[in-house]
């Protein structure tokens, strides 16, 4: 039986698909960023609206429509996201 | 021979609870996440505990010059790394430790009466040694799942240092004999154990200059 995920793990899901995605400079679609984070439409609006409120993620305008690109500040909280989820989990535990 | 090993022990439980403890700090300041600010309070208690410990050897040795440490100094560094022990079984979801049952529950409060006549140290003793072979199974467990290779470390760490307290208590029963100085060389190597695959990670912090030299490096690849 599957675990469910905690919201921090979630937003590391979301923010790890976001650097993934952001290949080129426009950034990843919702679309995109569900399939890859696993997650519901409803549910991701809202972390989007913080994680851009927060300055983790940048809402870039593209033609078609509207997408997102992880911000330095991002990265460096999804680096200290990974290096910190390895250490709980040498406790056995979920961060 | 055992003061020597005693303050061995103290130290290396001091320096590396409060490295972990630090570790686990910059992690709850960076991420906010609620089991970082546990993995905290324990290792700084646990590093608090020895630190309080280790100084009552020191006091005795180079001020009172008694041969044996303040007992009020033993228990108080006792009580503090039990507190650091409680927080890594808490972390564990403790909740499953304790019976349900309203009849279990009274029966498991009945050893602290009959222990009672004895002295505080060998209570929290054995509250330690509970709560870290509680927190080493849990460990292992979480090893069987995730095949984690630092899960065992830290596992083997835990199960070491319950095993140093379980034969310290055991001593007792023996004085003067070996006992003593392999549960401190026991509780040595589960503090080493603990600490190697903490010490595999990277601990500086990560700054924005890192991530702007390595997208600078990342970009000049590219370009070629």
């Amino acid at each position: 039986m599957g675990t469910y995920r905690k919201q921090i793990q979630i937003v590391g899901d979301i923010l790890d698909a976001a650097e993934e995605l952001t290949i080129d400079q426009e950034g990843a679609s919702i679309t995109k960023l569900i399939q890859k984070a696993n997650i519901s439409h409803s549910r991701i609006s809202k972390i989007l609206t913080n994680l851009v409120s927060q300055g983790l993620l940048e809402q870039v305008d593209s033609k078609r429509a509207c997408k997102y690109k992880i911000s330095m500040s991002g990265k460096e909280f999804l680096k200290e996201f990974k290096r910190f989820s390895e250490f709980t989990d040498n406790f056995g535990l979920t961060i | 021979m055992e003061f020597l090993l005693e303050n061995i022990l103290n130290l290396v439980g001091f320096i590396i609870g409060i490295i972990i403890g630090a570790f686990a700090y910059v992690g709850y300041k960076n991420t906010g996440s609620p089991v970082l600010f546990r993995l905290t309070i324990a290792f700084f208690a646990i590093g608090i505990g020895f630190g309080i410990i280790w100084a009552g050897y020191m006091i005795d040795d180079l001020i009172l010059q008694e041969g044996k440490i303040n007992r009020g100094l033993q228990a108080l560094g006792l009580g503090t790394q039990t507190i650091g022990y409680f927080f890594i079984a808490f972390s564990h979801t403790i909740k499953s430790f304790f019976p349900k049952s309203r009849y279990f529950r009274s029966v498991g409060i009945l050893p602290l009466f009959a222990l009672s006549a004895m002295n505080i140290e060998h209570i929290i003793r054995s509250f330690s040694f509970i709560l870290l072979v509680y927190g080493a199974i849990e460990t292992f467990v979480s090893f069987l799942e995730g095949k984690q290779k630092g899960a065992l470390a830290v596992g083997t760490g835990l199960a070491l240092l319950a095993f140093g307290e379980f034969i310290a208590w055991y001593s007792l029963v023996f004085p003067e004999s070996i006992l003593y100085s392999i549960s401190i060389l026991l509780k040595i190597s589960g503090l080493i154990s603990l600490f190697l695959p903490i010490s595999r990670l990277p601990l500086r912090k990560i700054k924005f200059d890192d991530l702007e030299d390595e997208e600078d490096e990342e970009d000049e690849e590219f370009g070629k």
